[in-house]
């Protein structure tokens, strides 16, 4: 098997990671214990106030919060409507599956800014759909720009395409015979969806779950866009200070990293070759 | 009390079971079903037709409709704040794309030819980019590109090329954003390959070896063709990834950069040139043709290969 021997072409990109992924970690996590001027090392004072004081900083709690609220109900209502989505289409019977798979990836394309700033402009009182419908006799105003509501239904449009694709992938892949088997041995549909197709999609909806959890936990795009500016979050504390603040948003960031670390190694556990990803 | 709840229960299960109401539920569950599908799928749509309405409003106020127009789509090119962010994107895009492909396509073979144990590890290795926050990952390359100043003090400074100098059109090459783009679809370009390799007969490379020739040709020739499919797919995400990206283009840019993404992150709530909706609905209705064009081709592809099978059998 001559194709073994071509591990060594693994070597560099085992350098790149080790160099773009470990090596800042390692500089995180020196930054967050110290006091310095940027990456100024000159007058550092070793410090662990950035972990013990301006962690429990009500601001800094408070965006916490806002943040697992945030993501947290993203999350549960991506999944209550994604993993339906991802179901109709792995069992339609519709020759044009793949046109129907492409409608759900092309959103996608289109610029994620530019797209919540539609809904920022459709969310508001005086928005051009209202305009619009308001010429044949009609109206639609659901004026929640600035709150809560306007930010969870962004990121859950957002979202929702990642989501839909992992579950869908594991639910293609999975053997449909399965299904028939449960069903002959006289289970219900009911008790064969809870009993044979969801516990094989696991796979997938762990992978949908965290590409949905990390990025609205963390973003800040969103919060802003559709909040205006009224809401802070993690991201935001982030997107604001890492200029004049490279310790404390070191701090955050290591915080964030841990979180991720827990997942994506749960993640590696119900899915050891990445095939849920695409 | 239970055993009437037991017969409550088993009247409702009987009644779902008489062949009309059967009939009725499952009609009745088929246009749920296809209710909710639409409905989504027109939630998901809805921004995106609001930006196509943007692009041909009359008017810079995109709280009204004045009427129908093309100009923000000549204008496009003719705005030179537009265009260079534009560009920007677009260049770096494919750059990205490109290096991505290549490298990603050599570091998949690599990892499959590893053993399962090894294999397991780098795959662990690899999904670090995809699942890691995008924050984490902007802050973490800005930081490398940060402590790597010392040895390159203008590795920040984009590279900026003049297309013209009456209309003023340029654009910039960022050394640090592109280095992160190819950081982030780098990933995706492996994952994509990986699976298509495992699907691979290694009996061919081991055939061309033995018929004499060198390993660069017999993975250009025998294993490049094989997983071509993977590639693309591969391909396919970096750039997608790139074109939409924000958050970390805006953190390692160093601030003299700008692409869609960070421009328009700029003008939240303020007045921004419909232009960029004119460009944003027309990257997507090229988008939705080449996909509709590329399902035809291997439609018709598919169509004759049956034809010939057909034929084929025919003659035996």
């Amino acid at each position: 098997m001559n194709i073994k021997k071509l591990g060594r072409l693994v070597w560099p990109y085992l350098i790149w990671l080790f160099v773009l992924v470990l090596i800042p970690l390692l500089m995180m996590l020196v930054l967050s214990f110290f006091e310095t001027r940027g990456l100024n090392f000159d007058n550092a004072v070793f410090t662990m106030n950035h972990w013990f004081q301006d962690l429990r900083d009500p601001s800094v709690l408070k965006a916490l919060e806002n943040s697992f609220t945030f993501a947290g109900t993203t999350v549960i209502i991506v999944f209550l409507i994604g993993y339906p989505m991802a179901y109709i289409l792995a069992h339609s019977s519709f020759a044009n599956k793949m046109i129907i798979l492409m409608l759900t990836i092309i959103p996608m394309w289109s610029n994620s800014l530019l797209r919540n700033n539609a809904l920022r402009n459709l969310l508001s009182d005086a928005s051009l759909v209202n305009d619009l419908l308001s010429r044949i006799g009609l109206s639609f105003i659901w004026n929640v720009k600035g709150t809560e509501t306007g930010i969870i239904v962004a990121l859950v449009l957002t979202y929702l395409p990642f989501m839909i694709l992992p579950i869908y992938t594991v639910l293609e892949k999975m053997d449909k015979n399965l299904i028939e088997a449960s069903m002959d041995l006289g289970a219900s549909p009911v008790r064969t969806f809870f009993k044979v197709t969801f516990p094989l999609s696991i796979k997938g909806v762990v992978t949908g779950v965290i590409m949905v959890f990390l990025p609205s936990f963390s973003g800040f795009a969103v919060p802003y866009i559709l909040g205006d500016g009224k809401f802070v979050l993690v991201g935001t504390i982030i997107e604001k200070s890492y200029n004049y603040n490279i310790n404390f948003v070191s701090t955050l960031s290591i915080l964030l990293v841990v979180v991720i670390f827990f997942m994506i190694f749960f993640v590696s556990k119900v899915d050891k070759e990445g095939e849920s990803f695409l | 009390m239970s055993q009437m709840v037991v017969t409550l229960q088993r009247r409702v299960v009987l009644f779902f079971r008489k062949p009309h109401v059967q009939k009725t539920t499952k009609v009745l569950q088929g246009i749920l079903k296809q209710v909710f599908f639409y409905t989504v799928m027109f939630l998901l749509y809805l921004p995106i037709l609001i930006i196509a309405i943007q692009s041909v409003n009359d008017s810079i106020n995109v709280n009204r409709f004045y009427g129908l127009t093309l100009r923000w789509y000549t204008d496009m090119f003719r705005d030179p704040e537009l265009i260079t962010v534009i560009l920007n994107t677009l260049i770096n895009a494919l750059l990205s794309t490109l290096l991505a492909t290549v490298f990603g396509t050599a570091f998949a073979i690599g990892i499959h030819s590893l053993n399962r144990k090894l294999r397991q590890k780098v795959i662990f290795l690899n999904q670090i980019p995809i699942l890691n926050a995008d924050v984490v990952t902007g802050i973490s390359l800005m930081l490398i590109f940060k402590a790597v100043m010392e040895l390159f003090p203008n590795i920040f400074i984009p590279l900026e090329m003049i297309l013209s100098f009456e209309n003023n059109i340029s654009f910039q090459l960022s050394l640090t954003v592109l280095l992160s783009h190819l950081f982030f679809g780098l990933p995706y370009v492996v994952l994509s390959v990986l699976p298509k390799l495992s699907e691979l007969d290694e009996n061919l490379y081991d055939a061309a070896l033995d018929l004499g020739s060198k390993p660069f040709d017999a993975i250009m020739k025998v294993i490049i063709p094989a997983i071509r499919a993977g590639i693309f797919t591969g391909m396919l995400m970096a750039f997608t990834m790139s074109i939409d990206d924000f958050v970390i283009t805006f953190f390692t840019s160093g601030g003299n950069y700008d692409n869609v993404s960070t421009f328009v992150y700029g003008k939240v709530g303020k007045i921004m040139t419909p232009s960029v909706y004119a460009y944003n609905t027309f990257l997507t209705i090229s988008v939705v043709v080449v996909l509709v064009g590329l399902y035809f081709h291997s439609a018709h592809k598919q169509m004759k290969l049956k034809q010939l099978y057909a034929q084929h059998n025919q003659k035996i």
